[in-house]
This record gives C-alpha cells, structure tokens and sequence, in this order.
C-alpha cells in the first residue's frame, strides 16, 4: 500500500483542486442580478426583492422573443428571506462614496460620512428643512430674549426616543454637557457650541457644569450665549448638539454607538462593517413628515458602486468623473435619470503670501491671471464643477453674480511679474498637495505646465499624504508654498467662507493674508444683525480679497446623482440634512 | 527538536518587543497627528491639545509605552481613534480577520493544487504541447497585473451588456463581501489565486525537472520500477522541499496578500482596514498590525523549518 501514498497524494490534490472549479462554476451558474438577460440564475435566486419588480423594458422583449422565460419572473413573489416585506430602498453609504461612518456619536461629528447617518438616526432641538431654513425639531418653539444671548426653548411633547422613553428637557441638558465634557474628546463640540456661557470652561477642564445651561422644568431648556451672534440656531442645527439618551450611552456596550437609541425618523437595526448599514422608519416619529420607506439598506462597500446602479443593485448612486461624459450625453438612456446638485463648496489654489515671491501681490495676480480656468474646468473636470469666480460658491447665499473672477490674461501676467520686485528672478516653486501616485493629479500638472508655459515659472510639485498635510496647514506658520485645498461650509453664513479663510488671525487664513481694511469689514458684517446688510459687507470684503489674490478660487462643486425613476422626492442637499423621510417608491 | 522549538520561541517575545518599540515610535515621532486627522480642516491648536491630552498623548514617549504594552498583556490592544472611533482594536481585527481568511482560503484551494497538478505534469511531459501551454499560463499569472486584470475582468462578467435587444449578464457581482459561499467570492478568489497558480506550477516544474533527471530516479528506473511509482516516490517526496518554503510564504501572505484586492472589490478584510489605518495615523490598529505579522512570520517560519525536518530525513534539529 505505501507505493501507492504518492499516487493518492496526487489524486487527493486534483480532486480538490477539482471541487474548487466546480464551486466556481457553480456559483457563477447560480448568480444572476438581471432578470431576462442571458447569464446565470438557473436557479432563480435574484439577490434582491425589488428586482423581481423593477420594470424592464428590453429585457422583457428579449426574453419573450428569443429565449424560454427567465425562471425569476415565475417563481419569485415580492418576498424574500433575506429581506422583510415592505419596500426597500438601497442607497450608496454616507455621502455615495461608500465606507464605514467613523462615529455614530452625535457629540463627535466631524466628518460628512458621520453626520448623513446621525441625522436621520438622531435628532436636535432644531433642524434645516429641505431649502435648509432652520425649523423646530424636538424644540416645538422658543423665544430669544430682547438682547439676543438668551434663547428659551420648548420643547415637544410626544417626542420619544426609538425605545418609546418620552424625551425630556435633562436628555437635552445631558447631551449638551456631554459634548463639553473633556472625556468625550470631541474635536467639533467647541466649534458649534462654545459661543454658550460656560462651555469652554467645562471642555478645559475648569468647571464640571455648563453654567449657560438650565433646565426650567420637564419640557423647558435655557440657553444662555456670550455675545448675540446671529448664527446660534444653525450651529444648535449641527448634529454635536443633538441629543442622546444617557442610558443608551452609559449602557457599557463598545462604543455605545453601535446600538443607537436616537428620536430620529429612522433607527439602526444593523451595521455589517464594510458591507451594509441597515436602517428602518421609525413608526412612532414625531414630526409631521413620517417617513415612508419601510427600510433603507446602505451599501458600504461592493465594486463599483455604478455598475451595481446599472444592474439594478442600487436605487442611486453617486457619478464619478470616469462616467460623467457617458451620463451627460442626452441620447444615454441613463441621462434621464441624471440630477445635478451644486455644492456649497470652492476650491481654492493658495499662495502663502509669507513666502517669496506671493509676498509680492503683482505675483500672485500674475499667477493667477496665467491659469485658464476655463480650460481646466472643460478639459481636466471634465466640466463637473463650475469655474469660480468669487469666494463665495453659486449655491450659497451672497453668492455676487455680478463677480467677473481673475480673468485669463497671460500678456497682462507678464506685464505684472515684469512690474514686480521678483522680476527677472522669479525663484523656484514647490507646490504641496495631497497625493501618492507616481505622478500629481491631471489638475496640478495642467495648472503647473500653464505656469511655465505663460510665465516661465519652475514649479516642482511635492505630494504628501492627508495626515502630513493637515499637520502642516493647520499649523499656525505654514511652510508651504504654494498649495491647493476645497473648503466645503459647515453652516449658511458667509462668514464660514470670508470670515474663517481671509480674517487676518483666523485659525483657517492658510494664505496668511492679512488687510486691514478686509478685516475691518468682516468684524462688522460679524455682528450685523441686518441681514442684507451682513451680505452686503461681505460681499465688499470678497470683492478686496479678490483684488490682492492670496488665493485664486478655482471651481465650485457640483455633484452628480443617478436615480431610478421609481424613487421619488430624493434630494442631493449641498449640506448634511435628514432627507431620507421625504423618499418614497411608487413602482 | 522539542528544544529546538523552545529556543525558537523564545526568541518570540524579544523580536515583538524591538517590533514595536520601532512602530510605536514611527507612529509617535513621524509626521501627521490622529487628532488632526479626525478635526480635518476645523483645526484649532488649543482643541488639538486638549483632546491630545485626554488621550495621554501629551505624556512621555516611555510612559505611553510601557501603558500600552502592559495594556496589551492584557488583552487590551487600544482603540481605533479616526476610523472607528472608541471600537476596540481587538473586535476590528476579529471582525475583519476572518474574512481575509476565508478569502485566502479559497484562492489557495483553488490553485495550490491545481498548480502542482499542472508542474508535475508539465515537468514529466517536457516540450510537449501540454507543457508548451502550462508554460504559457504560467507567464500569463505571473505578468499579468493584478491591477490591470480586475477592471477587464469586472467589465466583462459584472455588467450588464446590450447588444440590441439581447441582454448578457452580469455573470458575476461586482465586488463585496457575503460570506464564503456566495458568488462575491468568485472574482477576488480568482484573481488572488492566479499568481499563487504561476508560482506554484512553475516551483514545482523546475523542482521535478531536476530530481527527474538525479542519480537516484534513474536508479530506481533501472530497478525496473514502474514510471508513476518513480514519480511518486522518489521524485515527488524530494521535489517537496523548495515547494514547502514557498508553501509556508503564502500562509503567512494570507494576512498582507490581498491587500490591493480587497480594495477593488471592496472587501472589509483586514488589508483594507490595514491601510486606512496608515493613512490615518491609527496608532493602536497599525501597531496591533505589525505585531500580528511579526508573530505570523516567526512562527511559520518556525513551521516550515520543522516540516523540512520530516520531509527530508537528512534535516535534523538540535
């Protein structure tokens, strides 16, 4: 018998080198997504229940002239043990890039991904509606006292967290304390909330309550602010200030936010890490839009997330630039399903205006006059964005129509760098960005070669991951020299985009541009109760800024959605908002 | 042996302390900030601090060490900081780990053998046209890019084709994760396995080209063994030893492997989380990382050692 080990080595090895074909075989016969077409399925197992129902136009013609009937549409009802009965809408994760959110811990919101999640799971005192106006959510109203730092807020009734516990004025208290509490390590609660008496005193560790927060009594909450500012609302709006329950969060599970207990319009029944998040409406929601989309299925990860949309795996899905041309061009059937969504976000090339040359002002517009914007928007984008022609993007409100942008003037460049005091000898110039390919993004090469070309600068490009970039540009001398960066907002104001980036001393002036007669005009449009007027006066600031060119704004974004037809009331919101209680499907 | 396996062993712990005393270093003194990272642009210095503080970042290099290793005794490796925030290394890992297993597990099925099968059959069948096209698939996996095959690869058999009214496919989904038995498994397992099918049908060729042609396999032919007999007995058992070497790399590649095709198809294994977790200077999950690797690797190693041992008589240990 032992001659024979070998052999029997050897035939064990084929067998179950043979076993591992067949599996693949196998279930290569067993998948099919697309009823109708030709592939596998003999098995009539579509992975999904809506599918059986989506309409199919072409590939019912086909089947029904050609081919035997595809077993799906026969044998498969709307119901499925993967999934309950009810309908369900399967939606790219987060902002439709995918990837798991890295919190669901209101308090700890800094990220987009994050916060698309805590607003439809969670919810605040108040909230944005669809044309992003602040609306009451869990507060039913509140009055502002007569010099504007005091807001009292009433708070709803019948407003219950997912376990039914009625929501009271100390679960608002204990959110808000929460988030000022050192041992929460928010990195965003200061920003929203440090404007209330007390907070900052709390988060450095100097006091261990919130003195600008009181509770009246069961439904009543008082908010105390240290300067009337105008925007107080919307940053309550932000999901830091949302509000938890203290017993979801002290529950001892790691972290607690895998099982959230929110008040939110949809609750969390499942999170498959890198695969699915799984939400379901919330029956008992308060507010007086009820959600109707019985469970909402959000894919975290998957391929390609447009393939899957084309396959009828998803229900929306967010265009990359690969597909833009494809999706834009109007005789493609899927340009019907095409939305356009401008954002409220800019991008920006920045010349630090502490080093030589962008010292020099002349430089900077030359260099800003030498890039046509135009052609890079069209050529490079793809013409996704839009080209910029002020600070403040199209979408946002004091956005200037009348702004005509740095306009491209290559012979007016030179004229400018031959006035300047870098005339003759323009040094050498590294421009930073993220990156870590082989080679710099199309962008940064075209812009860098439009330089050379028009002003025979000589740009060496230098990448860098996210990690070390943010050490650097947040630092408070930042040592590059030139560089590029998109700045979304955070709330409607103009100040997130005049006053953070251009105030001489602002945390955010990466360019280090500092004019006193700018500055002058954002302290005032800051505390400017008037609101034409606040706009007015930025408007004036950013028509100044523009002229000194410490940054040149590029683009201002846009994105791209598909949606299937049968999705109705789905909305792109340029800012993170609960959106999902407005869809509905009618097949 | 037993000894020798001690004294190996041994060396374990001494190897994980330099590990990651060097990691936890790198993670500490080079650039970028966890902190940062997860404020984005928001930042502010005195926030920054703050935060870096509650976390003991702020303490000395040693003192942050010696905290972290006498958590990591016991049990506790950390907490993943950006990503998942406050979700305990330990449970990413086991949540992910598996999955890059399974994966591997069926790449190495499907081809390990099959690449042995075809280097044996290729080797006693030289030059001929079986040979001519084992070496032909054999250039095939080894030069054909991975990256450059997946999109082809996802194009053909995970999308829809109209051609008129006729529609084909997709054969197959387009990438994720659910589980070993479904069809997702069929194209990331395919593709892993590919280049282990070239590297092993090649290995095992070359070797049964060259113990084909010793003194001792024309001894035994001249005894008048049968040809499958000298095959399996004489030839196969020597031709063993270069191949469990490489055997004992793809075991311990299985954590590091699929790194790239778990990206494309979007797998949640553990090479994924690996690299955002570089990206975004996740101290506690990079280090509990290294240390799996290094644990891995010194321990196949040890493995493979021992196994030549049993393979080839003439390899004694003391």
């Amino acid at each position: 018998m032992s001659e024979n080990r070998g052999l029997i080595a050897v035939v064990i090895v084929l067998l179950v080198a043979l076993v591992g074909v067949i599996c693949i075989g196998f279930g290569a016969l067993v998948y099919c997504p697309q009823p109708g077409s030709v592939c596998g399925g003999l098995f009539g197992a579509p992975s999904n229940v809506s599918q059986a129902n989506t309409p199919q136009p072409q590939a019912t013609a086909a089947s029904n002239q050609g081919q035997n009937q595809t077993p799906n549409q026969n044998q498969n009802p709307p119901s499925n043990n993967t999934a309950p009965a009810g309908n369900v809408l399967r939606l790219p994760g987060g902002s439709g890039l995918g990837g798991d959110p890295p919190t669901l811990d209101p308090a700890n919101t800094s990220d987009v991904e994050s916060a698309t999640y805590i607003v439809e799971i969670y919810s605040g005192l108040v909230g944005f509606n669809k044309d992003l106006k602040i609306v009451p959510d869990l507060a039913e109203k509140w009055d502002v006292s007569n010099d504007g730092k005091t807001y009292t807020f009433a708070l709803r009734k019948d407003a219950k967290f997912h376990d039914g516990r009625p929501v009271t004025a100390q679960d608002v208290q204990y959110s808000l304390e929460r988030a000022a509490d050192p041992k929460t390590r928010s990195t965003v609660s200061p920003l929203y909330l440090g404007d209330i008496v007390g907070f900052m005193d709390k988060y450095t560790g100097k006091a261990t309550q919130v003195s600008g927060i009181k509770v009246i009594d069961n439904s009543t909450i008082q908010i105390d602010i240290d300067k009337p500012i105008s925007y107080f609302l919307a940053s309550l709006a932000h999901p830091t200030s949302y509000v938890v329950d203290k017993f979801n969060v002290e529950s001892g599970e790691q972290p607690w936010y895998l099982k959230p207990n929110g008040t939110g319009p949809y609750k969390l029944v499942q999170w498959d890490q890198g695969q699915q998040i799984i939400l379901e409406k919330n029956a008992d929601y308060y507010g007086e839009i009820k959600p109707s989309v019985d469970r909402i299925e959000l894919i975290l990860g998957g391929g390609s997330a447009m393939t899957r949309y084309e396959n009828g795996d998803l229900d929306a899905v967010r265009v990359s630039i690969a597909d833009i041309e494809r999706v834009s061009d109007p005789t493609n059937t899927l340009n019907k399903e095409l939305v356009i969504e401008p954002q409220l976000s800019t991008s920006f090339l920045v010349f630090n205006t502490r080093k030589a040359p962008f010292d020099d002002p002349k430089v900077r517009l030359a260099f800003a006059m030498s890039i046509d914007k135009q052609k890079l928007n069209d050529v490079v984008f793809k013409k996704m964005p839009v080209v910029a022609t002020g600070i403040l993007p199209q979408a946002f409100p004091g956005f200037n129509p009348n702004l005509q942008g740095i306009p491209y003037d290559p012979e007016g460049a030179k004229k400018l760098l031959a006035e300047s005091k870098y005339a003759g000898s323009l040094p050498d110039i590294v421009w930073s960005t993220v990156g870590g390919g082989g080679t710099a993004g199309s962008d940064v090469q075209a812009i860098a070669e439009m330089l050379k070309e028009n002003l025979g600068a000589n740009i060496s490009v230098e990448q860098t991951d996210w990690a070390t970039y943010l050490s650097q540009i947040n630092g408070s001398n930042i040592d590059f020299q030139m560089f590029d960066i998109g700045w979304s907002a955070d709330y409607v104001d103009p100040h997130n985009f005049i006053g953070l980036l251009f105030r001489g001393g602002s945390l955010n002036n990466w360019s280090g541009y500092d004019n006193p007669d700018v500055n002058k005009l954002i302290d005032e449009a800051s505390v400017e109760p008037n609101l034409e007027k606040r706009i007015q006066t930025y408007q004036q600031a950013e028509e100044l800024i523009l002229k000194d060119a410490p940054v040149l704004p590029l683009t201002y974004g846009r994105d791209y959605w598909l949606t299937k037809p049968y999705v109705k009331g789905v909305f792109y919101p340029p800012l993170v908002i609960e959106r999902l209680k407005y869809i509905t499907i009618e097949k | 042996m037993l000894a020798y396996i001690v004294q190996r062993l041994i060396w374990l712990p001494v190897l994980l302390i330099l590990i990651s005393l060097v990691t936890f270093a790198l993670g500490l003194y080079g650039p970028g900030d966890p902190v940062q990272v997860m404020m984005g642009l928001h930042t502010n210095p005195q926030i920054v601090e703050q935060v870096r503080q509650e976390y003991g970042f702020d303490q000395p290099f040693l003192v942050q060490y010696w905290n972290y290793i006498t958590n990591a005794l016991q049990g506790n490796f950390g907490y993943s900081l950006v990503k998942y925030q406050g979700q305990r290394v330990s449970d990413l890992i086991a949540k992910r780990l598996p999955i890059t297993l399974q994966l591997n597990l069926v790449a190495i099925l499907w081809s390990v053998p099959l690449g042995i099968a075809l280097g044996i059959f290729a080797a006693l069948k030289r030059k001929s046209w079986l040979d001519v096209f084992v070496r032909g698939v054999v250039i095939l996996g080894i030069s054909l890019p991975v990256i450059g095959l997946m999109p082809v690869l996802d194009f053909a058999l995970s999308r829809k084709h109209e051609l008129g009214a006729l529609v084909i496919g997709p054969f197959l989904p387009p990438g994720g994760w659910r589980g070993i038995f479904a069809p997702h498994i069929i194209q990331p397992a395919f593709i892993l396995g590919l280049g282990l099918l070239a590297v092993y049908t090649r290995q095992t060729r070359a070797a049964m080209i060259e113990v084909m042609s010793a003194d001792y396999v024309r001894t035994a032919r001249a005894k008048g063994l049968k040809e499958w007999m000298v095959v399996m007995r004489h030839a196969l058992r020597n031709a063993w030893i270069p191949l469990i070497t490489i055997i004992g790399f793809t075991l311990a590649g299985l954590f590091a492997g699929s790194f790239l095709v778990e990206q494309f198809y979007s797998i949640p294994g553990i090479g994924a989380l690996a690299y955002e977790s570089l990206l975004s200077k996740e101290y506690y999950v990079i280090m509990a990382f290294t240390l799996i690797a290094a644990t891995v690797y010194v321990i196949i190693n040890l493995i493979i050692d021992i196994a030549y041992a049993f393979v080839d008589p003439r390899i004694r240990y003391k």
